[in-house]
């Protein structure tokens, strides 16, 4: 899922994973957070899912033993990957380094096309979910974590339940098999304890995506629907989708960015459905590069805030114009976001790659905003 | 299934001549002479801009006029630069 190759990606997931392993999960504003933990914790697996590509090896009880595999495979799908296009399109070893960065579903989908020439996408999804059973068990073997079975258990029962999960639940015969449920806690986990339960909802979330093939959009635009194209206007087609309600613009590039989920995985899932439409319109499209450029949070600190007070105190931080905008802009240093911060205490926060992005700087907000409290 | 292989005759030549005169004439007749209202509510199912040219596919329309209201299942609206012309179909 992410861009950033992968070691990059794993000591910070490692380094979350540590310390939060023995927290219980608080009790404060549980349903929200499970509703945030659920969708962090498929977001995740499912990255690990992909991530993991090894051939099926014995399950890994220590964090360090997968850190290293992913290493090894880290140089390899990025250069077999790029180099060799077509490899994904051959039958046989899933495990194969080209899956890194291409979800089973679209390596599936280019399989099948040549048996299967028309399948609704449910249908695409349960005709892959046998032959994809094959390879996400090794890749839960590969994953990230700490193997938790009953953690991973549970998660694999939250599979069936969520819709939007793009990848078929997988039957886990391995019970020491690995999931990221455990790292979940820690990013919601933070919030609650500090901020009396208020936890940032995600509005938001813009990606990017590269189909990595020349597109014709006078086609896209004629065959697809709820398309809309105007050359004079905006040299791309606006195309959207009623589940995850999003819009996308395709270039001709190939290049696609996708814009109005309100998660991670959504965002993921939505990015997916549009390369789909585009794959069966002709055109050899696939899944590289998917990367959330931005995401959108807000949330409601539940009393008046003094803008003014704040903007003298942060000056170097805040710029609050209220002829021009009747909200205070505060751009935090770290991490690099930007707030809106209202009189009424609503607050929005934007810039975040992140999820805990968005957590962390609304958890260093809320006692500076508690310290502006109007009367 | 009839042949259009008749067309470049006398008779289908005049025809055609016919065809573009209703042409204008419609256009003219659709721009000058039409002053009614009419609103539509309905279920969007498909929505199309190419072209210059939307097209709407409508599901469940109420087409309402101060008169009238027809009700209809589906109907596919064709609109082009400025003037609109519709063509429904039932169920």
């Amino acid at each position: 899922m992410a861009s950033a190759p992968w070691p990059e990606r794993v000591p910070r997931l490692l380094a979350r994973r540590l310390p939060s392993y023995p927290p219980p999960p608080p009790t404060v504003g549980l349903p929200s957070m499970e509703q945030e933990e659920t969708y962090l914790e498929l977001y995740l697996d499912q990255c690990s899912a992909q991530d993991g590509l090894a051939p099926p090896r014995s399950p890994l009880f220590s964090p360090v033993a997968p850190y290293d595999m992913y290493i090894l495979n880290a140089s390899n799908p990025d250069t077999a990957f790029n180099s060799n296009p077509e490899v994904k399109e051959t039958s046989g070893d899933f495990s194969s380094v080209d899956l890194s960065f291409l979800p089973d579903e679209v390596t599936q989908e280019n399989k099948d096309q040549p048996v299967i020439s028309k399948h609704e996408t449910e249908e695409n999804s349960e005709s892959q979910s046998p032959q994809s059973r094959l390879p996400s068990p090794s890749e839960q073997d590969v994953g990230l974590g700490l193997n938790s079975s009953s953690l991973s258990n549970s998660h694999s029962q939250l599979h069936p339940g969520d819709t939007d999960s793009v990848q078929p639940p997988p039957e886990k015969p391995n019970s020491d098999s690995l999931s990221l449920a455990s790292i979940t806690p820690m990013t919601p986990m933070t919030p609650i304890s500090e901020c009396c339960g208020i936890v940032p909802q995600l509005q938001n979330i813009v990606s990017t995506v590269n189909l990595a093939c020349k597109l014709d959009l006078k086609k896209i635009a004629l065959q697809a629907k709820n398309a809309e194209y105007n050359p004079k206007r905006f040299a791309a087609v606006i195309m959207r989708i009623r589940e995850p309600r999003t819009t996308a613009l395709i270039f001709s590039s190939g290049k696609m960015v996708c814009t109005g989920a309100k998660s991670e995985e959504q965002s993921r899932l939505a990015a997916r459905k549009y390369a789909r439409v585009v794959q069966k319109l002709g055109f050899p499209a696939r899944f590289l590069d998917f990367k959330i450029q931005n995401m959108v949070g807000s949330c409601d600190v539940r009393f008046p805030i003094r803008l003014e007070g704040l903007v003298l105190t942060h000056q170097q931080f805040s710029s609050y114009e209220p002829e021009l905008f009747p909200g205070l802009i505060y751009r935090m240093v770290k991490p690099r976001i930007v707030l809106l911060i209202f009189v009424s205490g609503k607050v929005v926060l934007t810039g975040a790659k992140e999820r805990s992005e968005i957590y962390e700087a609304f958890e260093n907000i809320y006692p500076i905003l508690k310290g502006f409290k109007k009367a | 299934m009839a042949y259009q292989l008749y067309r470049n005759t006398a008779l289908g030549n005049s025809l055609q001549v016919i065809l573009l005169q209703f042409d204008k004439a419609i256009n003219s007749a659709l721009a000058q002479r039409v002053r009614n209202r009419v609103n539509f509510r309905s279920f969007l199912n498909m929505y199309r801009f190419c072209d210059n040219l939307w097209t709407f596919i409508l599901n469940d329309v109420e087409f309402r006029e101060v008169t009238k209201f027809i009700k209809v299942d589906e109907a596919k609206i064709v609109d082009c630069d400025d003037k609109i012309t519709g063509s429904n179909t039932t169920e």
